[in-house]
């Protein structure tokens, strides 16, 4: 008992008194209270969990001794498999949510198929695993109760629904909305804020609109201790499958309109010549390769657009995260690797010029980007002019951000000459005159060491490979 | 007359909405299984599948998500 590491709880795991998340010398963990006793036993004894975890729908985990319980009233503790990368729903694109509340539905299917229920639909219960969804939340599930209303549909709205529609019908960038409410989007303000046109929509005048106006009017019955009070609200079982049925119809009719933004056709109008391209791929994968074979295993390409040298990275053989600011490129690329099947890379709208907040209860409940840095490169292509001129940051901060991120980084230089970078400077007034090769090198060796610099054919720019000073 | 907003419940009226509109959507769900089930049966008949397998009333009541 005593020679045992101490566990520490997730700060993330609080809310749900069944059970909670908590690592043990790094190991992650789940306990399974006493209350939950019975929901769990069903769970296990319907082939419940066995069915959710062989389709993937469901994290895969393995029942580990009850000792390892760090608090009394455990009936089981369980080790979940870990998740390369936890994100935050705010930072998927249109289609990554929308394929996780179709995963949520897909599990409540599934659950009612085993005589169960799914008792919460928060988007922070899917993560992505292998570029696809998967739920994360063991507990999550309960015995159904005949009569019993979908307890999750409010959550569900909030959670996907509105955000799904007001990212369809209004603006893709809305989903960003989910940054500032944690719990999803108030159905008021989603009504509010949804086009007019929308309340002619079956789906979306039910779930959205009349859902809304109906919390405003019912909004002091819960005191109220009447023969209609909401607790005495039943449904038969067809009913339930029908609104299910409803919901899931409603959010396969959503879809984005089809136009990009400045961004998303960005890859194909670089200031690359034929030739320089070429060039650029081929140093970009001998950096990467030499990066892989010193170690590395996941890399982070920060400002991946749509993709193209994460693709490079994944086949060097890195996992690959690919962080873009920019909501039109994430989802081009997240359906190009869904159609193309690819598991390695995961895209993610993160810019890095204002990178995701940690939020929530102390500010510790969903952590920060940089607090969940875990890659071993960092790619930085193509972006430090954005940084350094378009949003005037001094390139040793960039460097500084660089050495919090990743111990190694591929790192591309672009110099003032260029075609790109006199685009950023043509509205603008030049305050830069630190901007050279000369002050980047100077600038970045005071955190990091030059392994490797590699000029790009037909081109001034340049490929530095460098390691984090110790 | 609405309450402090602090006090605001916002899931009663989320029950009594979801029971409604679970009321309305089961009419077109309810018909769609039946002529679902109906084509189901029709094609069934030549094929001549062993009765005892899932049936397409069982496979149309399920709300199946797509991938």
């Amino acid at each position: 008992m005593t020679d045992r590491p101490a566990a520490e709880r997730e700060p993330g795991s609080y809310r749900d008194p069944s059970g909670f998340v908590f690592r043990r010398d790094g190991v992650l963990y789940r306990q399974v209270n006493a209350v939950f006793a019975g929901d769990w036993a069903a769970f296990e004894s319907s082939g419940l969990h066995a069915a959710l975890v062989r389709e993937g729908v469901l994290v895969a985990d393995r029942p580990v001794a009850l000792e390892l319980a760090p608090e009394p009233n455990a009936v089981a503790v369980i080790a979940p498999d870990e998740i390369g990368f936890i994100s935050h729903p705010f930072e998927w694109s249109f289609s990554q949510l929308k394929d996780a509340a179709l995963l949520t539905l897909r599990a409540q299917a599934m659950a009612g198929e085993h005589g169960m229920t799914l008792r919460d639909a928060s988007a922070y219960n899917v993560q992505f695993v292998a570029g696809r969804p998967v739920l994360i939340d063991t507990l999550s599930f309960e015995r159904a109760r005949a009569g019993e209303p979908w307890k999750p549909y409010r959550q569900f709205c909030e959670n996907f629904l509105a955000p799904l529609a007001l990212m369809a019908t209004r603006d893709g960038r809305l989903g960003q909305l989910l940054r500032s409410w944690i719990d999803g989007v108030p159905l008021d303000l989603a009504s509010e804020l949804l086009p007019r046109r929308t309340r002619l929509s079956a789906g979306l005048a039910a779930h959205i609109h009349l859902h809304a106006r109906a919390q405003r009017r019912h909004s002091g019955d819960a005191v109220a201790e009447d023969a209609v009070a909401p607790r005495g609200v039943t449904m038969s079982d067809t009913r339930r499958l029908a609104l299910l049925d409803h919901l899931r119809r409603t959010v396969e009719g959503l879809k984005l309109p089809a136009h990009g933004t400045e961004w998303a056709d960005y890859a194909d109008q670089t200031s690359y010549s034929a030739a320089g391209t070429t060039s650029k791929e081929a140093l970009v994968r001998r950096l990467l390769d030499a990066c892989f074979a010193a170690g590395g295993r996941r890399a982070w390409d920060l400002g991946a657009n749509t993709g193209r040298y994460s693709a490079i990275a994944a086949s060097a053989g890195f996992e690959v995260l690919a962080l873009d600011g920019d909501w039109a490129a994430v989802e081009r690329h997240y359906l190009a690797l869904r159609a193309a099947g690819e598991r390695r890379i995961m895209p993610l709208l993160i810019g890095l010029a204002d990178p995701s907040p940690a939020i929530g209860w102390a500010n510790t409940e969903r952590a920060s980007l940089i607090g969940r840095a875990n890659a071993d490169v960092v790619v930085a292509l193509a972006l430090v002019h954005h940084l350094a001129i378009g949003r005037n940051v001094p390139l040793p901060m960039f460097a500084d951000l660089l050495a919090r991120l990743a111990p190694t980084l591929v790192v591309e230089w672009v110099p003032k000459e260029d075609p790109m970078v006199q685009r950023l400077l043509s509205a603008r007034e030049d305050i830069f005159p630190g901007y050279t090769v000369e002050g980047f090198r100077e600038d970045f060796e005071r955190r990091f060491e030059i392994v490797e610099e590699a000029p790009i054919d037909d081109s001034r720019r340049v490929l530095f490979r460098m390691r984090r000073r110790t | 007359m609405r309450l402090v907003f602090a006090y605001i419940d916002p899931g009663a009226g989320s029950l009594i909405i979801q029971a409604l509109i679970a009321a309305v959507v089961s009419v077109p769900f309810f018909f769609r299984n039946a002529i679902r089930s109906t084509i189901g049966r029709l094609r069934r008949k030549p094929a001549g599948v062993a009765s005892g397998s899932i049936t397409p009333e069982d496979a149309g009541a399920k709300p199946t998500a797509a991938e």
